[in-house]
């Protein structure tokens, strides 16, 4: 299922923050000049690559924007070397896995970027193999 | 203690980069000067692998480690830098690494080795290594650099770091207000055993931007036993990937 829902204007910051089902990898880095705390995007789709790196590890995914356009969605993680203590490897997620993600939209317009987010399977289930 | 002792080596892993400096060090006969005072004295044992990590402290931010308690006060030349400043030009955002007083704070491990002539603190963050001279040597011009000049000496139970020689930074104040620090940056710090924890007051001047000294306090725990660091290897193009992601000051 590829499907995208957008939740504007929902105070999630608490919650939502830095936290990952099982596997926390926390954005050290302030992320507010990028990503806009006080509004939360849900992203559905298939991931084309997982990005292992420092300073920061991305998620790119095959999804759909709020109006069923086809788009690339940009999760930023953290560094790896905290992730991997975490228990997080390259492995952890690959291309082709389905993938849900939660989290606080990019600022700029046209841009598909989430930070902080929740990632779990579609169903909501942990994504730890 | 003896001249070639490497403290805690018995107890902590010695990682190959220490190896090769200590190497380095034998070959250029440094290790033979020894200063009197960290050879005779009863030295406080900072050796180790410590965790700055979010389980220990709060991560940092603009308002971290930087509170509004003793968050600096920023002369007219700071203020108008301030204000001028795009986060977008940040040197993070292409692998710059992170200097003092910002890389004390980032959270991540962080490693002590102490040698009779010098300690050496390396950061997992940036892949950053920093020599603390402890034999009296005083710098040159050509000690200019990100992370300075530092001489170290012991006061008490504490080690003392004095860092001086620093180049004009950008954002060499904290990676997250906009804040430059100048040539004149001096960074003292002291590091201290409370149990477990390893504590650090860290205290800066920057006469060009700053109005009078500011300090903040910090700690970190053992590490987990057997925990290596591990290389960063920043990727300049991962680096500046969310840059895109910020409306831009200018437009």
């Amino acid at each position: 299922m590829k499907r995208t829902l957008w939740i504007s204007s929902l105070v999630v910051v608490v919650v939502v923050g830095f936290v990952f089902t099982s596997l926390p990898a926390v954005a050290h880095h302030s992320s507010a000049p990028f990503y806009d705390p006080t509004k939360s995007v849900e992203a559905i789709g298939v991931v084309q690559k997982f990005v292992f790196r420092n300073p920061h590890s991305f998620l790119f995914i095959d999804g759909e924007d709020a109006d069923g356009e086809a788009v690339e969605w940009e999760v930023e993680l953290g560094a790896a070397v905290s992730m991997r203590r975490a228990g997080w490897t390259p492995e952890t997620i690959g291309a082709g896995d389905s993938i849900r993600v939660v989290g606080q939209p990019s600022r700029a317009p046209g841009t598909y970027g989430i930070c902080c987010a929740r990632i779990t399977r579609p169903d909501g289930s942990s994504i730890r193999r | 203690m003896s001249e070639t002792d490497i403290r805690g080596s018995s107890r902590r892993p010695i990682c190959l980069a220490t190896a090769a400096a200590l190497l380095a060090a034998a070959f250029q006969g440094a290790i033979t000067q020894v200063g009197a005072q960290a050879a005779e004295a009863e030295i406080a044992d900072l050796v180790g692998v410590w965790d700055g990590g979010p389980r220990v402290r709060r991560v940092n931010g603009p308002n971290m480690p930087w509170t509004a308690e003793n968050f600096p006060v920023l002369n007219e030349r700071a203020l108008a830098f301030q204000q001028v400043f795009d986060e977008a030009i940040a040197p993070k955002y292409d692998c710059v690494p992170s200097a003092s007083p910002a890389i004390q704070y980032d959270p991540y491990f962080m490693e002590i080795v102490q040698w009779p002539d010098r300690v050496l603190i390396r950061y997992e963050k940036d892949d950053q290594l920093r020599t603390v001279w402890m034999d009296q040597r005083e710098p040159t011009l050509a000690d200019y650099s990100i992370q300075g000049f530092s001489v170290g000496r012991y006061d008490g139970d504490a080690l003392i770091v004095e860092t001086s020689h620093f180049v004009f930074d950008i954002t060499g104040f904290d990676d997250y207000n906009g804040i430059p620090s100048s040539q004149l940056k001096t960074v003292t710090e002291r590091y201290w055993r409370d149990g477990e924890e390893l504590r650090m007051t860290l205290t800066l001047e920057d006469p060009l931007f700053l109005r009078e000294p500011a300090s903040y306090t910090t700690r970190w725990l053992p590490a987990p036993e057997d925990y290596r660091l591990g290389p960063y290897e920043c990727d300049p193009e991962e680096a500046r990937r969310s840059v895109k992601f910020m409306i831009p000051k200018y437009r």
